[in-house]
C-alpha cells in the first residue's frame, strides 16, 4: 500500500519549510519514527520523523527547495511492497498516485512527536484549546468528540496538538490514547542513543508541561531583546510594617507574605509606566498598551514551572492578594489550575529568592514585555545617618523587552516601585485614587 | 477476458461490493444461482418485514374502534395470505430492479449461474472458465438443517405455500423465530415456538430477551425449549401439556452456504475463516457476510464488502470491527446497539444504565403504542454512552440516533443537551440522558 506522507502542519501559522538535509533515499527501508528530513522553518529547524514504517518510493524536493505545508513530503510503501518494485513504480509515476491507491489520512503519531517553537499562553496546563491573544483572530476549535475532549482534559493534552484520524480528521478517543502513549515514551530515540543511554545516560520523555514550559522560554528569548537590571532596596519598614499588619490579622487567621505588598507596589508604579504593562504587536506595527494589570505569578511545582495570574491585581486589597495568591498556590500544587488562571497576564513577578538566590535574570512571559524578580531578602550592613547598622535588603532583578522598554524607563519604574518598598505607607497615599 | 473481481452471491454482501467496485472502476461479474439479492431481499430481511406490516396492520385495523372509528367487524376479519404475498412480490421486484439498474450503470456484469471457484484466479459458471484477479465469496448462509422435525420447511419454503398453516410449529432461536411467531399469532393462527435452546436471541441485552420473553407470554405465545418438550406426530408434549401443530418451520441458527471448490480454505467453525480485511486463506480470494460467520445482518455484510472493494484498492480497514444495530422487527419492535450490559460487566467497566419506559412518552401514547423502554448504558468516567437498547413500536428506526451518538464517542450529556422535537418518540433519548 502506498502511503503519501504530507509536510505536516508543526506550528501554528506555519506555512513552508525549507529542505536542509535528507535523511533517506529511494528504497531505503525505515521505521516509524525514525528521521526522513531536517527542515527549517521560520521558527525551527526540526527534523521530520516518519509517520509508518515502511520503504520509502518517492521523494518530493531536493535540498534548498520550500515545501509548502500539506505538500507531498515523500511516498512510502508499506508492507509487503519490495523496494525495487516500488521504485520503479515510482520512476513510471512520479506525480501523486491515483486517489484510491493511497491512504490519504492525516500524519497520525507526527505532530507528537516533533518539538516546535509554536504558538500558545505563556504556560498552559496543557489544557484545550489557545487563549486568544487582545487582537489575534481566534484559534479554529479542534474537530473532537465528546469523550476525546474529555480525556484531554483529563490528561493534560493540547487537543489541538493531537492529529485526529476520525472523519474529517476528528480526534477521537483513541486518538489521544495514541498521543498520550507517545509523548510517554521515547520513540524518536535511535539506536545509537539508545545504546549510550543504557550505559552511561538516562532518558525521560518530556512532560507536557515541561514541552510547553520549553518552548515557552526559547520563544520569549527568541522573540524579545532582554535586557535586565538588578538593585537593592532596605526594607526594614515593610518588614516591620508586615510584622504589625499580620499581629492586627493573627485573630482572622490571616498572614500576609511580602508578595502582596509587592503586587501592590508593582500595579500602583505600573500606572505611571504603562509601557510595562503594554505589548509589542510587530506584525501591526504598533504597541497595546493594557489597561488591566493581571499579574503572573511563577510558582514552582512538581511538574515545573506554572505562572497563573491575579485578575485586576490593582482593584485588590492587600488581604484579597494574599488569599488569591495561596488559593492559586494550593491549585498550582494539585494540577488544577484552569486554563483561564493561567492566561492573559499582563506583567509578571518570580520570587526565585524564596528557594534561594540573590540575583537572577528572569525570562519575560512574552509576549508580555517586564517580569519583576526578587532575591532573598537577608539582614546586611548599611550606612545609615552615616553609621553602621543593620539592614534588612531585598535583592531585586528586572527584565524587559528592550524592543519597546528603554533602559531609562525601566529605572524610573524600578525607582517608583522601590520608593513604595521603602516606605509602605506610600502604597496608601493613592489608594481609592486613580493616580 | 480478465476480470478484477469475480463475486459469487448477489445478497446483501454481493450487490453492495459489485455496484462500489463498477463505481470505482473495477472490472466485475457477479454470479448468481438463483435471485438478485440473495435472502435479504427475496426471502429475508425486505419480504418479511412486507408481510410484518400486513400482519401489524391487521393488529391496529382490529383495535380501530379504541381510535374511534366505527364500522368495523373485527371478527370478520381474516389474512388474505395471496393478497399480502402480491403486495410483497411487488416489493420486491421493485428493490430488485433498483439493484440491477444500479449494477448496468456501474458496468457490472450479471450472471444467473451456479459458480465453481477452480483455483485463486478461476471461476467456473454456465460451462465457461472466467478469470478473476479477485473473487469475493458473498454466498450467505442458511438455517442449518435439524433431524428433530419430519418434513420441516424453511422460510423461503414458506412463499410457495398455497394456504397458511393453522398451527405452525416454529423451531430455532433467533430474531427471525420471534418475528414468524409474531406474524402467525397477529393473523390470528396459533404458533408455537420450540426453541433451541435459551435465551431466544442471544445476541441481546438480557433487558430485551427478558421484555419480549414477557410480551410472548402476554400474547399467549407458548415458548417451549427443546430440553423440556416431548416430539411426537403433530403434538408436543411440554410439562404435561399439549401443543398440537400442522406444520414446522425450520427457523434455526444459520450455517454458511460454502460454493463449490476446488481448492481449499481454511474454515472457522464451518465458517469461512477470513482476516480483518476479510481475505480468506487464499490470497485474492475474500468472504463477506454471513458465509464468513462474523455477522448475521444484512448492514454488515454490506459494509464488509465496502471494505473487501477497499482492501482490493490497497486501503486497510480500521483496526477495530465496526458496531452495528441488531434490528429485531417484532411487536414492539427491538433495536440495539454496543455492548450489552453483561458485556461491559465483563470488561470490568463501571457503568451506569438510564432505563425509561415509553409509558410516560406522549407520542407512543397518542399512538396507542406506549410498550416498551430505552436503556442507555455509559461508563462513569467521562460518561461515554456503550451501549443503547430500544423496544418500542419503531426502535428499528430510533436506534439510529444511538448508532451516530456512538460513532462520535457522544456522552449521556450529550443525549440530554439534545433538544428533541416534542412530540415524537426520539424524546425518550432526552429523557435517558444526563444533565450535566
Amino acid at each position: 500500500m502506498r502511503y503519501i506522507f504530507k509536510f505536516p502542519d508543526i506550528g501554528e501559522g506555519l506555512e513552508e519549510g525549507k529542505i536542509i538535509e535528507w535523511y533517506v533515499e529511494k528504497g531505503q527501508s525505515i521505521e516509524s519514527g525514525d528521521p526522513l528530513v531536517k527542515m527549517e522553518t521560520d521558527k525551527v529547524v526540526t527534523d521530520i520523523p516518519s509517520p509508518k514504517a515502511g520503504i520509502i518510493a518517492v521523494r518530493y524536493g531536493g535540498i534548498g527547495d520550500t515545501i509548502k505545508v500539506g505538500s507531498a513530503l515523500v511516498e512510502i510503501d508499506i508492507q509487503g511492497v519490495d523496494g525495487e518494485a516500488a521504485v520503479a513504480q515510482a520512476k513510471e509515476q512520479p506525480e501523486a498516485p491515483s486517489k484510491e491507491a493511497v491512504d490519504e489520512e492525516g500524519f497520525a503519531g507526527v505532530v507528537g512527536t516533533i518539538e516546535v517553537a509554536g504558538d500558545g499562553a505563556y504556560l498552559p496546563s496543557g489544557d484545550e484549546g489557545r487563549p486568544a491573544k487582545a487582537d489575534a483572530p481566534k484559534a479554529r476549535k479542534a474537530l473532537a468528540t465528546p469523550v476525546a475532549r474529555a480525556m484531554a482534559k483529563d490528561y493534560g493534552i493540547d487537543i489541538n496538538e493531537v492529529t485526529g484520524t476520525g472523519p474529517a480528521g476528528r480526534v477521537m478517543k483513541k486518538d489521544i490514547e495514541t498521543f498520550s502513549k507517545s509523548s510517554a515514551s521515547p520513540k524518536m530515540q535511535s539506536p545509537m542513543s539508545a545504546a549510550l543511554a543504557q550505559e552511561r545516560t538516562r532518558t525521560e520523555p518530556l512532560s507536557q508541561i515541561r514541552k510547553t514550559i520549553a518552548r515557552n522560554m526559547l520563544r520569549s528569548k527568541q522573540n524579545t531583546a532582554h535586557m535586565s537590571i538588578m538593585d537593592e532596596v532596605e526594607v526594614s519598614e515593610l518588614v516591620a510594617a508586615r510584622a504589625r499588619i499580620n499581629e492586627a490579622l493573627a485573630e482572622k487567621g490571616i498572614r500576609l507574605s511580602y508578595l502582596p505588598f509587592i503586587i501592590k507596589a508593582i500595579t500602583m508604579a505600573l500606572k505611571d509606566h504603562p509601557l510595562l504593562n503594554a505589548e509589542l504587536d510587530m506584525e501591526n506595527e504598533r504597541i497595546i498598551y493594557k489597561n488591566y494589570y493581571n499579574i503572573g505569578i511563577a510558582m514552582d511545582t512538581a511538574e515545573g514551572l506554572v505562572v497563573p495570574v491575579i485578575k485586576d491585581a490593582d482593584g485588590k486589597s492587600l488581604i484579597q492578594l494574599a488569599k488569591e495568591l495561596s488559593s492559586l498556590i494550593e491549585k498550582a500544587q494539585e494540577r488544577k489550575l484552569s486554563l483561564d488562571d493561567l492566561r492573559d497576564g499582563t506583567f509578571s513577578i518570580t520570587s526565585y529568592g524564596s528557594i534561594g538566590g540573590y540575583f537572577a535574570v528572569p525570562v519575560i512571559a512574552y509576549p508580555q514585555v517586564a517580569i519583576f524578580g526578587i532575591g532573598r531578602l537577608s539582614e546586611k550592613p548599611i550606612v545609615k545617618n552615616h553609621e553602621i547598622a543593620i539592614g534588612q535588603i531585598l535583592p531585586i532583578s528586572m527584565s524587559v523587552d528592550h524592543r519597546i522598554v528603554d533602559g531609562a524607563e525601566v529605572s524610573r519604574f524600578l525607582n517608583d516601585v522601590l520608593a513604595y518598598l521603602k516606605e509602605p505607607l506610600l502604597l496608601l497615599a493613592h489608594e481609592g485614587g486613580t493616580q | 477476458m480478465t476480470y478484477d473481481l469475480i463475486i459469487i452471491g448477489s445478497g446483501p454482501a454481493g450487490y453492495v461490493a459489485a455496484i462500489r467496485a463498477g463505481q470505482t472502476g473495477l472490472k466485475t461479474l457477479i454470479i448468481d444461482r438463483k435471485y438478485v439479492g440473495g435472502m435479504c431481499l427475496n426471502w429475508g430481511c425486505i419480504p418479511t418485514k412486507s408481510l410484518l406490516e400486513s400482519a401489524k396492520m391487521m393488529k391496529k385495523v382490529r383495535s380501530a374502534h379504541e381510535f374511534g372509528i366505527a364500522g368495523i367487524q373485527a371478527d370478520q376479519l381474516s389474512f388474505d395470505w395471496p393478497q399480502a404475498l402480491k403486495r410483497t412480490n411487488q416489493v420486491v421486484a421493485k428493490l430488485t430492479r433498483g439493484i440491477e439498474y444500479l449494477w448496468k450503470k456501474n458496468g457490472v456484469e450479471f450472471l444467473k449461474a451456479e459458480a465453481k471457484i477452480l483455483s485463486a484466479t478461476q471461476v467456473q459458471a454456465d460451462k465457461r472458465i472466467f478469470e478473476a484477479k479477485n473473487i469475493l465469496i458473498a454466498t450467505g448462509s442458511r438455517p442449518a438443517s435439524q433431524e428433530l422435525f419430519e418434513g420441516s420447511i424453511d422460510l423461503e419454503d414458506l412463499y410457495s405455500l398455497k394456504e397458511l398453516p393453522k398451527a405452525p410449529l416454529l423451531y430455532g432461536r433467533g430474531g427471525h423465530l420471534i418475528e414468524l411467531a409474531q406474524f402467525f399469532a397477529l393473523i390470528g393462527s396459533n404458533p408455537v415456538i420450540i426453541a433451541a435452546d435459551l435465551p431466544l436471541i442471544p445476541p441481546l441485552d438480557e433487558a430485551l430477551e427478558s421484555f419480549i420473553q414477557r410480551k410472548l407470554k402476554k400474547d399467549k405465545i407458548p415458548v417451549l425449549t427443546v430440553a423440556e418438550s416431548q416430539i411426537k406426530k403433530g403434538m408436543i408434549l411440554s410439562k404435561g401439556q399439549e401443543y398440537p401443530f400442522d406444520k414446522v418451520l425450520n427457523v434455526s441458527y444459520r450455517a454458511a452456504v460454502l460454493p463449490p471448490m476446488d481448492l481449499e480454505l481454511e474454515l472457522d467453525n464451518g465458517y469461512i475463516k477470513t482476516d480483518r480485511s476479510h481475505e480468506t486463506s487464499v490470497k485474492g480470494i475474500y468472504a463477506a457476510g454471513d458465509v464468513s460467520g462474523k455477522s448475521f445482518v444484512a448492514h454488515a455484510a454490506s459494509a464488509q464488502a465496502m471494505e473487501v472493494i477497499e482492501a482490493i484498492q490497497g486501503i486497510a480497514p480500521p483496526q477495530e470491527q465496526r458496531r452495528y444495530p441488531i434490528n429485531i422487527y417484532t411487536d414492539p419492535e427491538l433495536a440495539q446497539i454496543g455492548l450489552t450490559e453483561s458485556q461491559i460487566k465483563a470488561q470490568g467497566i463501571p457503568y451506569e444504565v438510564n432505563q425509561h419506559p415509553l409509558t410516560a412518552n406522549a407520542k407512543a401514547l397518542a399512538e396507542g403504542s406506549s410498550e416498551g423502554f430505552i436503556r442507555v448504558l455509559y461508563e462513569t468516567k467521562y460518561h461515554q454512552v456503550l451501549g443503547v437498547q430500544i423496544a418500542a413500536e419503531h426502535a428499528t428506526d430510533l436506534i439510529s440516533e444511538a448508532g451516530i451518538l456512538m460513532e462520535l464517542e457522544g456522552t449521556s450529556y450529550d443525549l440530554a443537551r439534545t433538544i428533541h422535537a416534542h412530540p415524537t418518540v426520539a424524546e425518550i433519548y432526552m429523557d435517558a440522558g444526563e444533565v450535566e
